[in-house]
């Protein structure tokens, strides 16, 4: 794996020009390839994972803008309006256009898409230019983008109806533009990147954060150089123009609802009022190392869940970057740091925002392999890691998404719904069969991601607290309400159980025929 | 009197006596792990699901009963299980921590211990997983000689509602899995092999076991 040298270059020619195949096109075959296996990696069997509770209330979100053609942003219990605009996309695309017909295959394949568009997106980034400078060799690029098409969170968060697989594609778009227009000057990559930045910002308020870790790693690494650019002024406001407009655009629902740009503003006072010091607790605060943790191993009910073999080589790429004078591993480097150290002094923390270490972590590696390859009977070795990482990294992805991906013992299953939940529609179809007349009612202080699971059918009800009549074709009551419930039901039920997650159980009452 | 109570009365006025009045029966000691919950159950109390950690009346056996599933081998439909072994099931250890338990792959799964002689059962214990509040779907408990049980199969327990699993439809209860299992009377059943069928569980679709005793008279 010697630096510097293009994938295909020696024989490529001469094998295309004997197939009739151009060059450039051969060149491009490897990450094809790998964008592809990164698609499959996605998109495969998507719909089997019961749904998340926020993944329902996103789904039910996208299918009432698909439904009603209107969409408001709420600045205080959800982020911005990305998932949603691209999901009533893709169910356009699928012919799907009530919240009825809408499906979990749909959802996802909004993250799913986004998250392979990542892999050639790092190793557009991470390769040395033609022309030399920073980078890493093609093989080592490739190899980065294969760390991240393989790794567990970003397999199983590009498999997950949220926001956080979409900023981090944005991130990455974000810095290839700029990366672009910093080489070549051109104005259009400003805009370009300026786009990219307001749709980061329309995706979740957090994008300041990652905006200013950038920053900082650009200032540390970068600041002697000078752009390409002639008019780097000019490109910076071109650029802020775009990032401004993209971001209205999204979030006044496309001139529909001006207030939407008020509230997104007024997200960050919210924010202060529920994260702030004197904010009650979320349930979601964390020890600092968790996601050190997440890096590392953990083992629990017998299973070992990790991704070492990344972390390893992401640290042995620290040692590289801090001894090469290559800017962008520097910078990479410094905003993988930087990330990691903002993202654990914040007590409030899920494991999805590992989706932001994996990008920089999987660029550190290629570097590792980058310079254990330039080393005397260096690129063999190089090849053997790489290949023991990629087994790694594949054997956990299939455990954690394939094999377990709502089991309570995997981590990135934060929360999760019970596979339980997937008895539900069949239930409520059964019920409103045989009783077509009487209500479907859910009592429970939590319900989530049941209205999911009863989309479409006439008469649902939700209840935090059991009304005076609790009688229906179907009653679903948390365990702490099903007393109340039973006594006011008004006949006889036959009782059975449902887990709504680990550790919340639910009564369905089903009354006699 | 609230008429509908009467049969209920009437049972337990019976049985009572039955056990009273029964020569040579002595109530049967189970040794219970301690309990795993970390944090404080929800209270349940709902007609068909057992209240989580009351002590439930004591099973009369024989005083000749014993443990006779100890170190006796369990095969199972799942016959490879990717956590634990299947000899976990009659090892003794009952704790429940990780590595004490066994788990099966989804859907319906059997495990089944054979006693290595017919017996006369007295009484089968079973603690499926006891660290989380969790319910098991479809649990039927059936002893035989008949090591595929196609033939003298006796059904001890089934609360398998809607016979999702086509063992026949069952009406026993549902209960919460605590550090006291569940204990199930057989009332003398003759047979080498006892097996117990779940379909998942509350928390996900896997079947677990820490330990499986059955007490009884070996013929």
């Amino acid at each position: 794996m010697p630096g510097g040298r293009r994938v295909g270059t020696d024989k490529s020619p001469a094998v295309a020009h004997r197939w009739g195949v151009p060059p450039a096109l051969l060149r491009c075959l490897p990450l094809a390839l790998l964008a592809a296996v990164a698609l499959w990696l996605r998109t495969h069997d998507l719909a089997r994972r019961p749904m998340h509770a926020d993944e329902a209330n996103q789904g039910v979100k996208t299918g009432e803008l698909v439904e009603a053609g209107r969409y408001a942003f709420d600045p205080r219990d959800h982020h911005g309006p990305t998932l949603y605009y691209l999901g009533a996309a893709v169910a356009t695309v699928r012919g799907q256009a009530s919240l009825a017909a809408l499906d979990e295959t749909t959802l996802r394949l909004v993250p799913a898409v986004a998250g392979a568009l990542a892999v050639p997106l790092l190793v557009i980034l991470a390769r040395r230019r033609e022309s030399g400078g920073p980078g890493l060799s093609g093989p080592a690029a490739l190899a980065a983008g294969t760390f991240l098409a393989l790794a567990p969170p970003a397999v199983y968060y590009s498999r997950y109806f949220i926001q956080e697989t979409l900023l981090a594609t944005a991130t990455l778009a974000v810095a290839v533009a700029l990366r672009c227009w910093w080489h070549s000057g051109l104005t259009r990559w400003a805009v370009v990147a300026g786009a990219g930045v307001g749709f980061m910002q329309a995706t979740k308020a957090s994008t300041p954060l990652f905006l200013g870790m950038a920053a900082i790693a650009w200032l540390l690494t970068r600041a002697a150089a000078r752009p390409a650019s002639a008019r780097p002024g000019r490109d910076l406001l071109a650029g802020l123009g775009a990032a401004a407009l993209t971001a209205a655009l999204l979030y006044s629902s496309f001139g529909a609802h001006w207030a939407g740009l008020r509230d997104a503003l007024s997200v960050y006072l919210h924010a202060l009022l529920r994260f702030g010091a004197e904010a009650p607790p979320t349930g979601h605060e964390k020890s600092w190392h968790y996601y050190l943790q997440l890096l590392g191993w953990s083992r629990s009910g017998g299973l070992l869940w990790h991704q070492a073999a990344l972390s390893a080589l992401a640290l042995a790429g620290l040692a590289v970057a801090a001894r090469r004078r290559d800017p962008l591993l520097r910078g990479c480097a410094v905003y993988g740091v930087f990330i990691l150290a903002a993202l654990s002094a914040f007590p409030y923390k899920t494991p999805w925002h590992a989706v932001h270490f994996v990008p920089p972590a999987a660029l550190l590696a290629g570097a590792a392999l980058d310079a254990l390859a330039r080393r005397r009977s260096g690129p063999a070795l190089a090849a053997a890691i790489a290949v023991l990482a990629v087994f790694s990294l594949g054997q956990q992805t299939r455990l954690t998404s394939f094999l377990r991906p709502a089991d309570g013992r995997n981590p990135w299953a934060y929360v999760h719904s019970s596979s339980d939940v997937l008895k539900i529609r069949p239930l409520a179809e059964a019920a409103r069969a045989a009783r077509p007349g009487e209500p479907i009612r859910v009592i429970s202080e939590e319900y989530w991601p049941l209205p999911w699971y009863l989309r479409g059918l006439p008469d649902v009800g939700y209840w935090t607290e059991a009304p005076a009549d609790c009688g229906g074709a179907l009653v679903i009551a948390s365990v702490a309400q099903a007393d109340t419930v039973r006594a006011r039901l008004g006949r006889p039920a036959r009782e059975s159980f449902v887990g709504l997650r680990p550790g919340f159980l639910c009564v369905v009452f089903s009354p006699e025929p | 009197m609230n008429s509908r109570h009467l049969p209920l009365l009437l049972s337990a006025l019976l049985g009572a006596t039955a056990f009273a009045g029964a020569p040579g029966k002595v109530p049967l000691a189970v040794e219970y792990p301690k309990p795993l919950f970390a944090g404080t159950p929800r209270p349940i109390s709902l007609s068909n699901l057992e209240p989580a950690g009351a002590k439930r009346p004591d099973i009369m056996v024989s005083a000749e009963s014993k443990l006779l599933s100890r170190g006796k081998k369990v095969t199972s439909s799942d016959s490879l299980p990717v956590i634990g072994e299947l000899s976990f099931i009659t090892d003794g250890d009952k704790t429940g921590i990780d590595g004490a338990y066994v788990e099966l792959g989804p859907n319906t799964q059997w495990v089944q211990v054979d006693l290595g002689a017919s017996a006369k059962i007295d009484a089968v214990a079973m603690w499926h997983f006891h660290s989380q509040a969790r319910v098991y779907h479809d649990v039927v408990v059936q002893i035989s000689d008949d090591p595929e049980f196609k033939k003298g199969v006796k059904t001890i327990f089934n609360n398998d509602d809607d016979n999702s699993s086509k063992l026949g439809k069952g009406s026993d209860k549902s209960y919460v899995e605590t550090n006291h299992g569940r204990v199930l009377p057989a009332d003398g059943a003759s047979g080498r092999y006892v097996r117990l069928y779940s379909n998942g569980n509350t928390s996900d679709e896997l079947n677990h076991y820490c330990e499986i005793e059955v007490f009884g008279v070996a013929k």
